[in-house]
Parts: structure tokens; C-alpha cells; sequence
């Protein structure tokens, strides 16, 4: 097994698209400066694609000390044999104790690939790190759809992890930062096995992204119900989530779900109609700024995380709110023009 | 309204259940003025009504005791899942909705269940299942409140082996119009002693008086269970099947008739895939057994007998998720066909008719010139037929294509309705299916129960 | 002379999800409190090696690691269109992270001779990593895409897939021998026949072990011992109950407070 004692420092994958830093590689960052701190270590990044090294000093100013490039058509776009390749050299050549990826799917698809080339543990979609008192890496994931959490630590090095978007904190960019960018050649294949075609990007909700989500779950009585809440949506200029049983119901669109085997999302306002609240969905929402739940039922566990609770039928309250709105607005308005 | 003013009631109503949960405007109350009765055939209701939600059988007393002095009608609502509006208000008066009591206490040891009116079928599946107990009938909608449920004697898919509702209540918890509140029956399997009022009040749909509790009985868990899906070339395969099957000594939970067109059509509606493409007619059978072993023997029984009347393969859908997703199809039917659908009719006969009957109503389509989509629980011998508009109205034929297919089951040796009741919708069709003088009882009944008739008026006789 | 495709397909076997209770005193979970069904998103694999097969024919081989009840998640499969089933079974192979599993798994694979391309399931339901596909793969040292939606084209040579990575669809050709790992999108599982089902019931399923799989000097690579990773502790999640304001009043009042406070929070057109 590859336990190497003179593993140090702290690694982060810095996942790109068209060029741009996804920004769940700025949270690892956050996250990585906190362990790199703690520990006295250093915090790298790689970075990989075709003509971002100008994204190189943004990784500086999120908190890398020092970003590795490659730069290279052939990665431009993801492909896992190319980018695993080039990182598992990386990880050969600098020996960090922690590599962390983001867990969106790309960093879902390339991290195992790593982990096994170096044969070293990797632990799925965490939603905390931590560090223990012998500085090992303590690795928080939910497991069983979310119904328990648990802490997992490796004995090998490095400590591998992808990390759940949008649960870690990115530091503040600060363009004072200072840090190394170190351009490295990379090595690339000529002929995986893969060929990439076509690359469009998905039209659709954003959900993960949204600063009002409205959520309806069970509560619903038919697919056509929806409605109801897109037009509450509608009015706070957000999107729809759903609980998983309107998906798995075939009612709305898996893109839509919100929850553990959906988005985790972090809206300003979460406003969760007739959703009952399983430690599932929970799970994907609790963190929102203001949570707003309507429900018929007083003991539904939703209104344990909800910052106001609405004991009621959502189809009397929903469309009521719409109205309400639709008043206080043109009163608003009104007010502005005054 | 009358003897008293509206103002008045509102604030005695007021003082009873408190301000919070008492609704005048009518833009509140839009939810509980409708069931799931389609529009076509749906009654208005009436203006000037008031909805009291009470949270004990207590303030349901008092709130009775109030309505009958001042002669006030009172409808009492479940989870509105009905397709007969049984519980629309049809004339001013108070709607009395249940849904804030649902108290549930499993008891494990006479393997009952102590429900209020207000606790959803969804909810007391849940509860049964986390305690190891397993409540067999599944009427439909799991909104459905359990007042609801007793007062309509709900029924459902899986009456061929369990019965409907009126086989698993064994007691009541009843207020009168009066405001006295009885008990009828109680935690017993054996009961004689005088008429039973009990199953008097079971499918009294809320025209006696107000289901406020019920004590209802459970079996164990059966732990393992199956559906399969058999094509046949055409409708006559099938039911003949049927009635082999029932003798062939297996009794399925659950024996349902599909066409094609209909199922595809929940499917589709649902955004699904209906597993099963060949086939003209197709039989959805449910079976549960205490072993995977019992549950294949009576499989490969059911197989057999459907393949000597020359049905295809059938599949079968285990996983508790696969099982989930046919079922959801086959209950989506109505809703995929509620768009364009008039009405919906449940004549039930003789399981043995089965056939007569849906040979008639191909003629009375044919007769007509319209497509009259029918499915049904075959083992029950109930046939749901729908009347479909046309280009997007009711043709002025529906009510002639009706009241043949009524008279045809009543010829047949069936009942107007063997599950959905009565209503608002089937008052006429039930004084003429019934014979004077039971109805001349029913009527006496009633007044015994509800002298003021302030009892869900115009609902089964008028 | 075989025609078609050799495909393997990757199964496990799990807990029923929805039934299953958690001892959280023990900080486990409780297996007897339910049923062990195949992961539900194997059946997906399973559907698309059924449907390639019937495409372009070819022979279908569902592996599984796992005790020997797991026998039955492989008979599932035979009667899902699976033509041959393997478990690999032993003692050593017991607590297995992720990266001793998809070892392990890549032996049998390895062992099973010439193959064009591995179907996994996205994730399973109770571990949720969706890392043993592309950790095999890499053991294979064969390219993988994984999270495919759909089949795109496939021929005896190589296969054209859709995949959706966050916010981008790919199309992607892949050369065999390769693997994909498939979405719940990607087809609609076929129920089986009865006929089918009471087949496998009494089909032969080959078991093979440690010593079937592996070289003396590679036992470090297997089971708990061969697994870098391990579960400190389980605990519930953090219930962390928050005091929420209750709004009370008539449906008018509540609908009309909620939409101060939205405005108030800006969360409006």
C-alpha cells in the first residue's frame, strides 16, 4: 500500500469548464487553506485545459500557494484517461497527504480513476473535512440516502476526497494574494479509446445556482399541481424543486429534485410546499438562508428546519400568497413612483 | 340558513373551535367545495357557507348540537377523494372537515388500529407497516381520510382476497345529529348483540350522522408479494381466465381487467412505460404469500390456468419499487382520463356476468357511435365504464348510453354502484333501481338518525 | 465462432432502501430489518446489456462480489437477461472499501478472458460512491464514461453514448474494450417473464474465490486488508432543530405575512 511518510501539503483539484473555474474548486480551496493552515503545510492547486492559465492567479487569490498548469488541446474538454493521467503524475511527483476534488459528476468520474492508479483511499461526497489530533484527514459523508452520516479516515496517502458542492466556504478573493504558478508539460495520449463528439450545454433549471427555490412534494395531488407552484416561482423570480416523490412519480424532471440523491441547494429563500421533510430532502435544502414551510400537518419534521412555519393546505395558502404578492407589489410600486 | 343568523353561528362556531379555524370567505374554502367527481357531471356549490375544521369529537358535538338547533345543514369532509360528491355542499349551510383530528394508536396485541376520522389512508398505511401489522384493503387515493373511507365503505384493488372497508371496522365512534355521541361495536371479532348500527353507518356517506373515530382491524404482514401481468388475445380470454383462476384454489389480492389503450395512455400520462405490449385484454393479478416459494407455486398455478386458455407469458414485477410502478399506472387511469372524461360508472355484478356486461356495454358504444373505455377489478365483478366527451363536450346522448348500461347491470343482477355510491350524482338512478318499500325503510331511517334532515341533505335519498 | 459483444455487467447486492432501519446507538444498520434486493440502479445495466444484445447479439455475464446470499441479486439478473452469473465469494474478500472491491472485481473480469465493455449501474443505493466503475476500469486500464443517459449507437468495434456531466451533455464514442456506468434515464427496466424467473431460480452460478482470482503475493490487495479507507464512527445527522416562527391566522393572514416577509427579503420579481 502506498502509506508514504514524507506525504505533506494539501492538494485540490481545480476543475474548469469552457475555460472557467468551477466554483466548487474556490470552496476546496477555502476548505484546503483551513486544513493547510492548521496543519503548517502548503496548498496547491492543479489546474487543467487548454488556454486557462489565466485562471491560474485566481486560484492564488481564493488561497492556493501554488497552482500546477497543464495546458494542452487534448484537455481541453474532460476526458478521464487524459486528466487522470496528468494527475496521477502530480500526485506521484509531489507526494501530497490530502488531494481533494469537487464531487460534481466530472470530479465524480475522474477521481476513482486516480485513486486507483495511485491505490490510495478516496471517500465520496463529503460534506465535512476535519482534521483529527494526528493531523490524519477526517472524511464526513452521508451514506445510506442520507439516513446516517459517517466519519471515515485513510490509512494511505494521499487522503483522497471528493467534496459535495455548495456545503465548504470559499475564502474572500483577495487579488493581493500572492503564490506560485508553475506551468508543467503535460503528458498526453494520443489515442484513448475516447472521443469526444459534441459538447452542448444543458438548457434547464439551475437549480444549485438559484436565490429562490420552490419546493412541492407530496402535498401535490396531481401532476398538473406544478403549476401551482411554478407561479409562486414565477412571482419571487426563482425556480421549482421537488422532493423526490414527484420524480420518482415521473411529475417533473429529476433536475428539479432537491435532496440527497438531487441538488443540495442554498437559496436565500427555500419555500417548501406540502413537503414533509425526509432526512433525504432535508439533507439538499437545510442550509438555505430562510426556509419558509407550508404544510397541512403541524408535526411534518420540515418545520424543524423551517424559520417560518405555515400550518396549512397549500392549496388554499399558495395561491392566497400569489395574491398577496401580486398586492404588496403594486402598493410597492406605487410607494417607488410617489 | 335558517333561525339564526349567519353572523350569529359563525360566532357561536367561533367560541367552539376558536377563530383560527373557522372560514368564511369563500376564496378560502375553494379546496373543500369539489371532490374528485368529474366536471361535466360535478354539482354547484351552494353560496354562503361556513367551514369549521373542529380538532375533537367534543367540539363536533357541540358544533352538531349548535347546527340542529338552528336547523343549519352540516356536510361533513374527508380528504375529498370521492367521485360521486357525496361531499359537496349543495345548499348553505357548514362544511365540517375532519383533518385536524388524526390521533392513531396501533394496538398490536388484538391487532387493531384506533384511528380518527381525520388520519389519511396514506398515514395509516405508514403506521400499520412500522408496526409490523398490514391493513389489506387499499381504496385509492392515499389522501383519503378515514371518516371518509367508512362513510363511503371504500373498496379498491384488493377486495378479491380482503373484502372493502366494511370487513375490517369493527367499531365507530359516531355523533349524532343531536350532538350525542355513540359508540357502535368495539374491539371484538364477534358482535350480536342487537342490529347493527355499525354497519348501518358504514357507506351511510355522511347522511347519518358524523364518523369521529373507528377501531378498525389489521392483519400480520405477509411478507412477500407479486404482481403479474398476462396478456390474452382479447377481452373473452381473459375473463374466462378469471373465473378460473378463482377456482383454482389461488386467491390473488387483487384481479384487474386493462386494454391496452388505457394503460398506455396512465403510462404516458405519467411519463412511465407499461411493461407489457402484446395482448388485447390483459389481467393485472396481485398475490402475497408467506414464502417466495408459496408465492411461485401459485405463480406458476395462475400461469398455467391463463395458458390453457392461450394468454402469453406473463411477467412479473417483484422489487417492492417495480411492484409500485405498475400499480401507480393502473391507478393513474382515471386521473389520465379525467380531462375528457363526463362520468365514470361503477356497476358491479355477479363476477360470473362480468362478461355480459361488457359485451353489453360494447353494443350500447357501438349503438352509439362512441369509444367507452373500461377497466376494472374483475374479481369483484365491478366494471368502471367512462363516458368521454366528444371534440371537448358531452354529447347529448350520455344520459341514454347511462341509464342503458344501469339497466343492464340491474338486469344482470348487479347494482348501480359498487363502490363509488351514490352522492349527489346517482340519487335519481338509486329510487329507481330500488325497490319501494327498502327504500320506504331507508327513508325511515334516515329520519330516526336525522329527524331536522340537517345531515348531508340531498346526498343517496332524497 | 461467437458473435456479438462479451459483456459483463458489475451487480450488487443491497439493502432495501426504504425498509431499512438504523441502530444509532450502534451506529449501524439494522440488516435483518430489511430485505436484500438487487441495487436498483444495476438493473439499468442490466436493461442496456439486455437491449445491446438484442441489437447485435452477444453474451451477457452479471458479476457480483459478496456473501452467498448475494446469489440471489445474480439469479435476479439471470432472469433480467443475464445468460451466465459469477459470485465471488470469500472471507478474505469481507470488508471491502471501494478500492479492494473494484480490485477484486477486475480480477474476475481479467479472469473471465476477452471482454468489450462493462455496464455498472450509476451508484449503488447503499454505499453511493459510484467509484467502482471507473476504479475498475482504471485497473483495467480501459477508458470509461461514465453517467451515460443514453445509447447512442453501438457496433461490434465501439459505442457511442450521451453523457451528462453537470452542466454540459457529451457525446462521446468509446472504443472496447471499455466500461460505462448508466443512469436511471438511460432506458426503463423490462420486467421478467415468470418463465424467465423460475429459470434462474434453478440456474448454476459459478463461485470463485480467493484463490481462483489471485497470485500469492497480491492477498495485501483484497478485503479489509487491502481497503485504505474505514468508518470511524456513524451518527445520525445532526438534527439541528431550529426555533421556526409559527404563523398563525386565517389562510389570509398566514398568506399575507409570508408575502411581507418575502418582500422583505427581496425574493420577488
Amino acid at each position: 500500500m502506498n502509506n508514504v511518510p514524507d506525504a505533506e501539503g494539501v492538494l485540490v483539484f481545480a476543475e474548469q469548464n469552457n475555460g472557467l473555474v468551477h466554483p466548487v474548486s474556490f470552496e476546496l480551496l477555502g476548505k484546503g487553506r483551513d486544513l493547510a493552515d492548521r496543519l503548517g503545510v502548503k496548498l496547491s492547486a492543479a489546474l487543467l485545459g487548454h488556454g486557462v492559465h489565466k485562471e491560474a492567479l485566481e486560484l492564488v487569490y481564493y488561497g492556493a500557494d501554488v497552482v500546477y498548469v497543464f495546458d494542452s488541446p487534448f484537455l481541453s474538454m474532460f476526458d478521464p484517461v487524459q486528466y487522470a493521467k496528468n494527475l496521477v503524475r502530480l500526485v506521484t511527483e509531489t507526494r501530497p497527504a490530502i488531494f481533494l476534488l469537487g464531487a460534481t459528476r466530472l470530479g465524480r468520474s475522474l477521481a476513482p480513476r486516480v485513486a486507483a492508479a495511485l491505490r490510495t483511499g478516496l471517500t465520496a461526497d463529503c460534506v465535512d473535512l476535519d482534521l483529527d489530533e494526528n493531523g490524519n484527514l477526517v472524511q464526513v459523508r452521508p451514506a445510506f440516502s442520507g439516513n446516517i452520516m459517517a466519519q471515515i479516515k485513510t490509512k494511505t496517502r494521499p487522503q483522497m476526497a471528493t467534496v459535495r458542492y455548495k456545503v465548504m466556504k470559499a475564502n474572500a478573493r483577495d487579488p493581493r494574494r500572492k503564490g506560485k504558478v508553475i506551468v508543467k508539460e503535460p503528458e498526453v495520449l494520443s489515442d484513448t479509446g475516447i472521443q469526444i463528439l459534441e459538447k452542448t450545454a444543458v438548457g434547464g433549471v439551475n437549480l444549485a445556482e438559484a436565490e429562490v427555490v420552490v419546493s412541492g412534494g407530496r402535498g401535490l395531488k396531481s401532476p398538473g399541481d406544478i403549476a401551482l407552484l411554478k407561479e409562486l416561482a414565477k412571482e419571487l423570480g426563482g425556480v421549482v424543486g421537488s422532493s423526490r416523490p414527484l420524480v420518482d412519480a415521473g411529475w417533473i424532471s429529476r433536475d428539479h429534485q432537491v435532496g440527497f440523491s438531487g441538488h443540495t441547494v442554498k437559496p436565500r429563500v427555500y419555500v417548501a410546499c406540502g413537503i414533509s421533510g425526509s432526512p433525504q430532502h432535508l439533507f439538499g435544502m437545510r442550509d438555505s438562508d430562510v426556509i419558509i414551510a407550508i404544510n397541512k400537518d403541524a408535526s411534518a419534521p420540515i418545520f424543524n428546519v423551517a424559520d417560518y412555519c405555515v400550518v396549512g393546505d397549500i392549496y388554499e395558502i399558495v395561491p392566497l400568497l400569489v395574491q398577496e404578492l401580486r398586492k404588496l407589489k403594486a402598493v410597492k410600486n406605487l410607494d417607488e413612483r410617489k | 340558513m335558517t333561525n339564526v343568523s349567519k353572523d350569529a353561528l359563525v360566532q357561536e362556531l367561533v367560541s367552539i373551535v376558536g377563530k383560527e379555524w373557522v372560514v368564511t370567505e369563500r376564496e378560502y374554502m375553494l379546496s373543500y367545495l369539489q371532490d374528485e367527481t368529474p366536471e361535466p357531471v360535478r354539482p354547484k356549490a351552494a353560496n354562503n357557507l361556513i367551514l369549521v375544521k373542529p380538532s375533537s369529537t367534543g367540539e363536533v358535538s357541540k358544533i352538531l348540537r349548535a347546527a340542529n338547533q338552528a336547523r343549519v345543514p352540516v356536510f361533513p369532509v374527508g380528504g375529498r377523494t370521492g367521485l360521486v360528491s357525496a361531499c359537496v355542499p349543495t345548499i348553505p349551510g357548514i362544511i365540517l372537515s375532519l383533518e385536524r383530528m388524526k390521533k392513531l394508536e396501533v394496538d398490536r396485541e388484538n391487532l387493531m388500529v384506533v384511528a380518527e376520522a381525520g388520519v389519511t389512508l396514506g398515514d395509516l398505511l405508514r403506521a400499520c407497516d412500522e408496526a409490523g401489522l398490514f391493513f389489506p384493503p387499499h381504496p385509492g387515493d392515499e389522501g383519503a381520510q378515514v371518516g371518509g373511507l367508512i362513510a363511503t365503505n371504500a373498496g379498491g384493488v384488493r377486495a378479491v382476497k380482503y373484502g372493502v372497508m366494511r370487513n375490517y371496522v369493527k367499531g365507530v365512534e359516531v355523533v349524532l345529529a343531536s350532538g350525542k355521541v355513540l359508540n357502535l361495536g368495539g374491539k371484538l371479532i364477534k358482535d350480536n348483540a342487537g342490529y347493527s348500527l355499525l354497519h348501518l353507518v358504514i357507506g351511510s356517506e355522511g347522511t347519518l350522522c358524523v364518523i369521529t373515530k373507528a377501531i378498525i382491524k389489521l392483519h400480520p404482514k405477509s411478507e412477500h408479494s407479486v404482481t403479474i401481468i398476462v396478456p390474452f388475445s382479447g377481452r373473452h380470454e381473459a375473463l374466462q381466465a378469471v373465473q378460473k383462476i378463482l377456482l383454482s384454489g389461488v386467491v390473488p389480492l387483487a384481479i384487474e381487467y386493462v386494454e391496452p389503450d388505457e394503460v398506455n395512455l396512465s403510462a404516458a400520462h405519467l411519463n412511465e412505460k407499461w411493461p407489457v405490449q402484446v395482448g388485447g385484454a390483459q389481467l393485472f393479478i396481485i398475490l402475497n404469500a408467506e414464502s417466495e416459494e408459496e408465492l411461485l407455486v401459485s405463480c406458476e398455478k395462475v400461469s398455467g390456468v391463463c395458458s390453457e386458455i392461450g394468454a402469453g407469458e406473463p411477467v412479473l414485477a417483484e422489487t417492492r419499487e417495480e411492484q409500485d410502478r405498475v400499480l401507480r399506472i393502473r391507478s393513474n387511469i382515471y386521473t389520465a382520463l379525467k380531462p375528457q372524461l363526463i362520468d365514470i360508472l361503477d356497476v358491479t355484478v355477479p363476477p360470473s356476468k362480468l362478461g355480459d356486461l361488457m359485451d353489453a356495454v360494447e353494443e350500447i358504444a357501438e349503438k352509439y357511435g362512441v369509444h367507452l373505455p373500461v377497466y376494472g377489478h374483475a374479481g369483484d365483478g365491478n366494471l368502471h365504464v367512462h363516458v368521454m366527451k366528444e371534440e371537448g363536450k358531452a354529447p347529448d346522448y350520455v344520459a341514454k348510453v347511462k341509464s342503458e348500461i344501469y339497466e343492464t347491470g340491474i338486469r344482470l343482477g348487479g347494482v348501480i354502484t359498487g363502490e363509488h355510491g351514490v352522492g349527489a350524482i346517482r340519487t335519481q338512478e338509486l329510487t329507481k333501481a330500488t325497490d319501494e318499500a327498502e327504500l320506504n325503510l331507508m327513508q325511515g331511517i334516515k329520519k330516526l338518525f336525522d329527524p331536522n334532515n340537517i345531515l348531508n341533505p340531498g346526498k343517496v335519498i332524497t | 465462432m461467437s458473435k456479438g459483444l462479451k459483456i459483463v455487467v458489475l451487480v450488487k447486492q443491497v439493502p432495501d432502501i426504504e425498509k431499512v432501519r438504523f441502530d444509532y446507538e450502534k451506529g449501524r444498520l439494522d440488516r435483518s430489518s430489511a430485505e436484500a434486493v438487487i441495487n436498483p440502479f444495476d438493473l439499468n445495466a442490466l436493461e442496456a446489456a439486455a437491449q445491446i444484445k438484442e441489437k447485435i447479439g452477444g453474451v451477457v455475464t452479471a458479476v457480483s462480489m459478496g456473501p452467498e446470499q448475494a446469489k440471489d441479486a445474480l439469479r435476479d439478473a439471470l432472469a433480467r437477461g443475464a445468460d451466465e452469473a459469477v459470485l465471488l465469494s470469500d472471507l478474505r474478500f469481507a470488508g471491502a472499501d471501494t478500492l479492494a472491491t473494484s480490485y477484486t472485481l477486475s480480477c474476475a473480469v481479467r479472469k473471465l478472458g476477452a471482454f468489450d465493455l462493462i455496464i455498472c449501474g450509476e451508484k449503488t443505493i447503499d454505499g453511493d460512491t459510484a467509484q467502482v466503475g471507473p476504479e475498475v476500469a482504471e485497473f483495467l486500464g480501459i477508458p470509461h464514461v461514465a453517467y451515460v443517459d443514453e445509447i447512442l449507437d453501438i457496433s461490434i468495434a465501439e459505442i457511442t453514448v450521451k453523457s451528462r456531466l453537470d452542466g454540459d451533455n457529451y457525446v462521446v464514442k468509446m472504443r472496447f474494450p471499455g466500461l460505462i456506468t448508466v443512469t436511471k434515464d438511460a432506458n426503463v427496466p423490462r420486467l421478467p417473464t415468470l418463465k424467465d424467473k423460475l429459470r434462474s431460480r434453478k440456474a448454476e452460478i459459478t463461485v470463485w474465490g480467493m484463490k481462483d482470482l489471485a497470485c500469492l503475493d497480491e492477498k495485501q490487495f483484497f478485503g479489509l486488508q487491502g481497503s485504505p479507507t474505514g468508518v470511524a464512527k456513524v451518527f445520525a445527522p445532526t438534527s439541528g432543530k431550529k426555533k421556526g416562527q409559527i404563523v398563525m391566522g386565517t389562510p389570509e393572514e398566514k398568506a399575507r405575512r409570508i408575502a411581507e416577509i418575502l418582500l422583505k427579503l427581496g425574493a420577488s420579481q
